[in-house]
């Protein structure tokens, strides 16, 4: 198979120089119309359905699927208007271009119980609040809004009045109280609070206020907890998303159905009995399956589909929630179609050739850039189209710095040497690497976020430090001192122990093969006396090594990182769950100055100050200060951008032409979930 | 014959003691835990889990304690006849497995089928007939098999299956009867499925028994014996089936003891590339998010079989070879 592919690489160097052009047209989104060329056809513009919010404007009368008529006919299901919320409390969405027809199944791949995240994507309506199909406005989903008090101490949620679980029983406030104090408050079930409801270590309180409000409160001023609710977080991400595989999030949950597993509403010895029966070996476990849509089929949710056949046997398939909150703009129920069958594939390269093969109608997931040319050769025959969706994070290959390695004295000593760190960016040849690994479709740059990103410091910062240079690399290192050289040209250290010799630890079996890539800048670090040792390590040793402080550099993605609030991580080393930049400053950072080590860069100080601040701060001051702390990274460069704004992850799509309403361009980005923002209930069998 | 059972027997459930420490230190190997593994994989899949999560994931896990705790407590379950919890599947691992058992014991069985019925009768062929054209062909292709790493094939015949034959990618059944309740049109689907599986498996292996049956005959057939019974005008079919092809059958006995773990996991790498469902892919995905009572007990199970497999053949070889079952007593 190796050498049919290597027949394409041909057609691909010839589609290379498109896409390359066309790409960087559509992410500054410019005026003037692209030529036409296979790239712009492949991104094209960003678009998505309109959620309707004026309640003047929602439709009055309501039609339902086939299917779901059947059934109120046979007297098994309660007519349409008894399962919608009251008219004006409903979800009305626009579809993108035409109201959609009924029916049909959504066949997709998934590899496994460990993708949960594949099908909570196509279902994450069930988060309190969301982003819209650009990414960048917060909308109502669960509730139907929101609103902050002038203090900023709490926020208060509209439910919709009339909405139903999936097995039609009233969703009201109390389920958000059962979750808050049964399970949330039950350190049987929830032994840590979350972050997310705290603010500046302080823990917030759920209040209910009548049976469709529910009201936050915090000692403090948090304004940014309504993004906290729109985000992928642990208390925001919908109950669906967050419960079970996760664990207990979401803020919400069916009080009727999960009393049963609980001691509180029976005894310690009835629970744990029930769960021995069924092989469980503790009542918690029990509950974590029972609580998991994608595991347990009489879970009640409130997402557009409900699981049918559960994701640990071969087919993951959903079935439409009759009961969903949703309508088109003509009064329809939505979603559209009827059922999502997803099959499972044990490797991604069986779930790629059988995308090739036709076999599914909409795939983002688990599809390569790699095999972008074959995707293309066999788009007829496969009878699909295929989209690229380019990420707004800045470097798909980041070459994080271990700021806090202290293994080598004297490569640690380099490492916190900004000059040094700047060399080394320089001496990197990121156009080389966009054609070889990128197909030409990433954006060459720095960590930075792309420019119409809300924190994007401006488009200067993407290319600042960013571009070839050695002859001021070369300078930058003789200027720290690395003025010796050995007969080979490579540097020496200083402390008369031969070679300088950097460690980058890659992983393998990515979506961006950060192996070849390393061994790439290897080549193009010789040319400024820097001797590079490429280690491939299995992932779990290389994170185990990062908790450890003991990796000098690792190649991982910036994901999310545009929303640097929501997902700081792979910006900041501030998270102590995954921090490539410094496992000790991460936990310093996170226990407030109990733990770790506190970081000696007094830029790294100032960045963690204007982080901690902007939770309790206004919209404006929370946007300066993220654009601040941009400025600050890109300049310090406590990691170093390559290629990003790129669809290497999820962005390459594979949509069958008879699917309807599907965006030329969806944003690919963590907080919108995609292809969430895209609203799947809309997408529909022409 | 009897304390030699019991002796056998004892030793066996030692083994099996010995097999349970040592993989589930195997597992504790390297370094990081499941929850390590999970933030891992759900950060190269662009979402997330949060510090508070994952320490919860810990706690709930018993991740946290000490290793000696959570081997007795892995052995407690195991005496009272569970497994524990499969934690990236959220689920017994009982139930984990147990799906999967079937399937992987049809194809091993219809892999190892393939392999005897070809490799015995060309093994036995090329014995009597050592050096001829149909020989040296034999031997030529088994040569080849042996030498294609079964996952290249895999890959090539299913290439060649999609491209040409516009055939399903990788899997046991179509699409449409995945979920089906099992019925003949099912089984008759399965059937048809199969063989790409089973040929797949079976060719390394065919090389391999044809060249030991070949080699076994050819000794036994220069045995003084065999011209006897030429000499007593036995006809050419009995004398060569009746005791040299017996004979020559113990290296195949013996080696019954590899084939029940094999039956029940399956070859790991071949079913991941075919996508079959089968116990090996299962156990590599357990190893790799460190899902430690999964693979634990998958390595168990497979340590139980090899155990019980070798007991089987130190019988059957003590039945069909009367020089053993003499030579003991």
């Amino acid at each position: 198979m190796k050498s049919m592919r290597s027949a394409f690489v041909p057609a691909g160097l010839a589609l290379i120089a498109a896409l390359a052009m066309g790409s960087g047209a559509a992410v500054a989104q410019s005026a003037t119309p692209a030529p036409a060329k296979i790239g712009s056809s492949l991104i094209g513009k960003l678009e998505g359905p309109e959620i309707i919010l004026d309640a003047k404007a929602f439709p009055k009368t309501f039609k339902e699927a086939p299917i779901l008529a059947e059934q109120v006919k046979a007297g098994k299901l309660p007519a349409i208007d008894k399962r919608l919320p009251e008219p004006s409390q409903l979800f009305v969405v626009k579809p993108l271009r035409e109201t959609g027809k009924y029916g049909g199944n959504w066949r997709r791949a998934f590899t496994g119980p460990a993708d949960h995240e594949n099908g909570n994507r196509i279902n994450s309506l069930d988060k309190i609040l969301t982003f819209d199909y650009t990414g960048t406005r917060i909308i109502p989903s669960l509730a139907r809004d929101w609103k902050v008090s002038d203090d900023g101490k709490t926020t208060t949620i509209f439910l919709r009045k009339g909405s139903k679980w999936s097995d039609g029983k009233p969703f009201t406030a109390d389920d958000f109280m059962f979750w808050y104090q049964e399970i949330y408050l039950n350190k049987n079930i929830n032994p840590t609070p979350f972050f997310e409801f705290q603010i500046n270590g302080k823990d917030g309180v759920m209040k209910k206020v009548d049976d469709y409000t529910v009201a936050f409160e915090f000692p403090e001023p948090y304004p940014f907890f309504v993004s906290q609710l729109a985000g992928s977080t642990a208390i925001g991400g919908g109950f669906a998303t967050r419960g079970g595989f996760q664990n207990f999030g979401g803020a919400y949950a069916p009080a009727h159905y999960l009393k049963q597993f609980l001691p509180k509403f029976s005894s310690e010895e009835a629970v744990t009995k029930k769960a021995k029966d069924l092989g469980f070996d503790s009542w918690v476990s029990l509950l974590k399956n029972r609580y998991s849509w994608a595991l347990n089929n009489e879970l009640p949710v409130m997402t557009p589909w409900k699981t049918v056949s559960p994701i640990n046997t071969p087919t993951w398939s959903m079935e439409r929630n009759p009961y969903f909150w949703a309508v088109d703009t003509a009064g329809n129920q939505l979603p559209y179609i009827d059922r999502i069958t997803m099959t499972l594939a044990e490797n991604t390269e069986v779930a790629n050739l059988r995308a090739i093969a036709g076999e599914y109608d909409i795939q983002e997931r688990h599809m390569g850039l790699a095999k972008l040319p074959v995707f293309l050769e066999n788009a007829k025959k496969g009878n699909y189209t295929v989209h690229l969706d380019p990420a707004l994070n800045g470097s798909d290959a980041t070459l994080h710095i271990g700021n806090a390695y202290e293994g080598d004295p004297e490569i640690a000593k380099f490492l916190k040497n900004k000059d040094f760190r700047h060399a080394l960016s320089l001496g990197i040849d990121r156009d080389q690497l966009n054609e070889a690994f990128w197909l030409g479709v990433g954006t060459a740059g720095s960590i930075a976020p792309a420019p119409d990103t809300l924190y994007s410091p401006g488009p200067e910062w993407n290319k600042k430090y960013a571009t070839l240079d050695l002859k001021q690399a070369n300078e930058l290192l003789d200027k720290v001192g690395l003025t010796k050289k050995d007969g080979e040209g490579y540097r020496l250290r200083t402390d008369g122990k031969g070679r300088l010799r950097l460690e980058l630890v890659t992983v393998g079996g990515q979506f961006v093969p950060y192996t070849p890539v390393g061994e790439m800048i290897k080549q193009q670090w010789k040319k400024i006396g820097i001797d590079l040792d490429v280690k491939e390590l299995e992932r779990n040793l290389a994170f185990t090594r990062d908790n450890g402080n003991e990796n000098q550099m690792i190649t991982w993605a910036n994901d999310g990182s545009e929303m640097i609030y929501l997902f700081p991580r792979h910006a900041l080393p501030v998270d102590a769950a995954e921090a490539h930049m410094g496992m000790a400053y991460a936990k310093w950072y996170a226990s407030r100055g109990a733990a770790g080590k506190k970081p000696e860069d007094p830029e790294m100080l100032r960045a963690f100050d204007l982080f901690r601040e902007a939770f309790g701060a206004s919209e404006e001051n929370r946007v300066k200060n993220g654009k601040e702390i941009w400025r600050i990274a890109v300049e310090q460069m406590w990691s170093i951008g390559t290629v990003g704004q790129s669809p290497a992850v999820m962005g390459v799509r594979i949509v069958k032409n008879n699917m309807g309403n599907v965006p030329d361009r969806q944003v690919n980005a963590q907080h919108a979930r995609t292809p969430h923002s895209s609203m799947p209930i809309t997408f529909y069998f022409k | 014959m009897v304390t030699y059972i019991v002796r056998r027997l004892m030793l066996a459930v030692l083994t099996v003691w010995a097999i349970s420490v040592l993989s589930f230190m195997i597992i504790h190997l390297p370094p990081g835990d499941y929850v390590t593994s999970y933030i891992a994989s759900m950060s190269a899949s662009g979402s997330a889990v949060s510090e508070g999560e994952a320490q919860a994931l810990r706690e709930q896990l018993g991740l946290d304690k000490p290793i000696t705790v959570q081997y007795a407590k892995w052995m407690g379950l195991i005496l009272q006849g569970n497994f524990g919890m499969a934690m990236e599947w959220g689920r017994p691992v009982s139930d984990v497995i147990g799906d999967r058992l079937t399937l992987t014991m049809v194809i091993s069985v219809a892999a190892i089928i393939f392999t005897w019925g070809i490799a015995l009768p060309i093994g036995i062929y090329s014995a009597v007939y050592p050096y001829s054209f149909l020989d040296y062909a034999f031997t030529f292709i088994g040569f080849i098999g042996l030498a294609i790493p079964g996952f290249l094939l895999a890959l090539v015949v299913m290439y060649v299956g999609f491209a040409w034959f516009g055939a399903n990618v990788g899997g046991l059944f179509s699409p449409d009867f995945i979920e089906a309740p099992w019925s003949m049109e099912k089984v008759w689907d399965l059937t048809k499925h199969l063989p790409i599986p089973a040929i797949v498996l079976g060719v390394a292996g065919t090389a391999q028994l044809i060249r030991i049956m070949r080699s076994n005959l050819l000794d036994e057939l220069r045995k003084p014996y065999v011209m006897t019974a030429r000499a007593r005008g036995l006809p050419e079919y009995r004398v060569i089936m009746r005791y040299p092809v017996r004979v020559a059958l113990n290296p195949f006995v013996s080696t019954i003891g590899y084939l029940l773990p094999y039956v029940v996991s399956g070859s790991i790498i071949v079913s991941l590339v075919l996508s079959l469902p089968t116990v090996g892919p299962l156990l590599l995905k357990a190893l790799i998010a460190q899902d430690m009572f999964l693979a634990g007990t998958i390595i168990l199970l497979l340590g139980v079989m090899t155990v019980i497999g070798t007991f089987i053949s130190d019988l059957l070889l003590m039945w069909v070879d009367p020089r053993i079952r003499f030579g003991r007593e």
